[in-house]
């Protein structure tokens, strides 16, 4: 026999218990790691190059304030800038449905300038560039509304007046979101009663050097107008935006609190009972010739044990079923798409389960400390 | 050969060597509230290598506390307890522990063996404090099995085992790391009367056969007349 046999032989000597407790551990820790990626889902900002050069200009009051649309040659003259498209949100229905992808006004020949990123055939982009009634969409949306190029889409305006009759023209994979629609920005500007604003302006910087000082130049140029403007990289707007899902990030960190909090008194409350149940066994171990750092040992692997069997079946299960399944994907209509377990993510539910086993044992290894080998006989079985 | 019949005393007990066992003015005072229990009352007490003492008395006496005392696993109030040359209250936990483990054997009243541990892995458990080898243990368990009559047993689980045998294991486990003096709380209060005989009769070939002190508390005089000396105990006090 080693010692871990022994501990492993006393950690499931009531299988049923250490069953539940590795299941409660598991099920809490695979809950911690879903909210922890869908965390990261809602708040990751891209980070690849071609973001880096981007800058985003929008109103500086707030997000839901237009921009006029004579700022464009002002940001066109100011050096460092390469390219500037309106890009405006529109908002619509499609098919009668609050759609879960978003459709965006743009200045289409600037597409692949700006958003370089993402790919389709050139003859595609051509025949979007030339038709300003056309559209194209991301694969993700395409595959999941089963649309072919050629088809008509009607999009129901519902923030701006109109109702947009699009030919689809392409279908582009590998850009920042695979889900979007774009369309001619010249859709908005002819419409009736227009008054010549976009909801933001897209930037490329010609290169990462000049991404500071053109977000400097762009501040000044229209400080002190009726529309000023706050511009930042991509990157920065993205953690802004972020910061909107400021309170749904507290709720999230205070689930997380309570799902470690829980699971910490359940471990606790599992070891203590295992340790209590067998008092007389430990104290015959003391007699025999076990000294408390020992005892403290055993109790501290048999609670660590049955933390990371727990860990392995809960963020185990988590990574299986987010890394190499399409259910949250399916199951969210392509709304959650980069539903992954990281590296990192797995790290700290690992960590959370090193530090469970920890905690749970400290409070039976002090009553073990405490409890002298005569007092432990007395127990009863 | 082991004597079977109680009347054939084991009066094996060295007088020419130093004893095994000095205690001296030994007090033990337990404090209940405001009020002190005297469990043990200025006890001086000698037990010679080989001696197979039994220590009886009624409950309450203090019986139990000697005998946790000289085992190591409480400490007196006041007095002296030198076991094989070590005054044993003047260690401290840690190191009462490492004595335990090379001096002592434990035999209780309800076995205490671990269930889910076989007899095998019961006897090995006190070998795991040690240097040896897996080799080195399993011949040492072996033979301690063998001597108390379960070398066939290894396997079995306590469940498996009747009361006698689960006795005689944790002979075998007091055994294993061949400590010169094994103490025993009341060890056949839990057994039937043919059970309890054979775990005596092996009690007592330990001191005959392989010069083993044991130290036994009963409060049942036949098995006290397996003894080489019985002591009384009454209130505390040695009884003349």
């Amino acid at each position: 026999m080693t010692i871990g046999g022994f501990i492993l032989r006393n950690a499931v000597r009531n299988k049923r218990r250490a069953l539940l407790s590795i299941l409660s551990v598991a099920v809490s820790l695979f809950l911690l790691v879903t909210l922890l990626v869908g965390l990261r889902e809602l708040t990751q900002p891209p980070s690849d190059q071609d973001s880096a050069a981007r800058i985003v200009v929008r109103n500086k009051i707030s997000l839901g304030n237009l921009l006029p649309r004579r700022q464009r040659t002002i940001i066109e003259k100011i050096p460092g800038v390469a390219a500037v498209t309106p890009f405006t949100w529109f908002g619509g229905k499609f098919r009668d449905e609050e759609v879960m992808f978003g459709q965006f006004a743009i200045e289409p020949k600037l597409l692949q300038t700006i958003f370089g990123e993402a790919k389709m055939p050139a003859e595609q982009f051509e025949a979007f560039v030339a038709d300003p009634t056309s559209c194209i969409v991301g694969i993700k949306t395409a595959e999941k509304y089963g649309l072919k190029i050629g088809e008509l889409m009607k999009i129901q305006g519902t923030f701006w007046p109109i109702d947009l009759n699009l030919k689809l023209v392409g279908i582009y994979a590998d850009g920042i979101d695979d889900r979007n629609l774009f369309f001619h920005h010249r859709q908005l500007d002819e419409m009736p009663n227009n008054t010549g604003e976009v909801g933001t302006w897209w930037v490329k910087a010609a290169t990462l050097e000049d991404v500071g000082p053109a977000v400097q130049a762009i501040n000044a140029a229209f400080a002190n107008t009726t529309a000023a403007v706050r511009a930042e990289t991509e990157r920065a707007f993205q953690l802004s935006f972020i910061s909107m899902w400021g309170n749904i990030k507290m709720l999230v960190f205070s689930i997380c609190s309570v799902v470690v909090f829980t699971l910490v008194l359940v471990s606790a409350s599992t070891m203590s009972m295992a340790v209590r149940e067998r008092f007389r066994e430990l104290a015959i171990l003391k007699a025999i010739g076990f000294q408390r750092r020992e005892l403290f040992a055993f109790i501290l692997a048999e609670s660590f044990g049955l933390a990371a069997a727990g860990a392995v079946l809960g963020v185990g299960g988590a990574w299986g079923l987010f890394n190499h399944t399409d259910l949250v994907a399916t199951a969210s209509q392509n709304f959650l798409v980069l539903f992954e377990v990281t590296p990192r993510i797995m790290a700290q539910a690992c960590l959370v389960a090193t530090l469970l086993g920890i905690v749970a044992s400290i409070a039976p290894s002090l009553s073990v400390a405490r409890m002298s080998v005569v007092q432990g006989l007395k127990t009863l079985d | 050969m082991r004597p079977n019949d109680p009347s054939v005393p084991v009066n094996s007990a060295d007088s020419s060597e130093p004893p095994v066992v000095r205690i001296k003015e030994l007090s033990k005072i337990y404090q209940q509230g405001e009020i002190n229990v005297t469990a043990l009352n200025r006890i001086s007490l000698d037990i010679a290598r080989r001696e197979f003492l039994t220590l009886m008395g009624p409950s309450g006496s203090g019986k139990s506390t000697l005998l946790h005392i000289i085992a190591g696993v409480d400490r007196p109030t006041t007095g002296h307890c030198v076991v094989q040359g070590v005054e044993v209250t003047g260690l401290s936990e840690s190191q009462l522990a490492d004595w335990r483990n090379q001096n002592v054997g434990f035999v209780f009243q309800t076995f205490n063996l671990l269930p889910v541990l076989t007899a095998f892995e019961n006897v090995e458990l006190p070998l795991l404090l040690t240097r040896l080898t897996s080799k080195q243990r399993k011949k040492q368990v072996l033979t301690a099995l063998e001597l108390v009559g379960l070398a066939d047993r290894t396997s079995h689980l306590p469940r498996q085992l009747s009361g006698g045998q689960e006795q005689r294991v944790a002979i075998a486990r007091a055994l294993v790391t061949d400590p010169q003096l094994i103490v025993a709380d009341e060890p056949t209060g839990n057994l039937d009367s043919n059970s309890a005989h054979e775990v005596l009769d092996i009690l007592r070939s330990l001191c005959s056969d392989a010069g083993k002190t044991v130290i036994m508390v009963t409060h049942d005089p036949k098995a006290a007349a397996f003894g080489s000396r019985n002591v009384h105990l009454e209130k505390g006090e040695l009884a003349p």
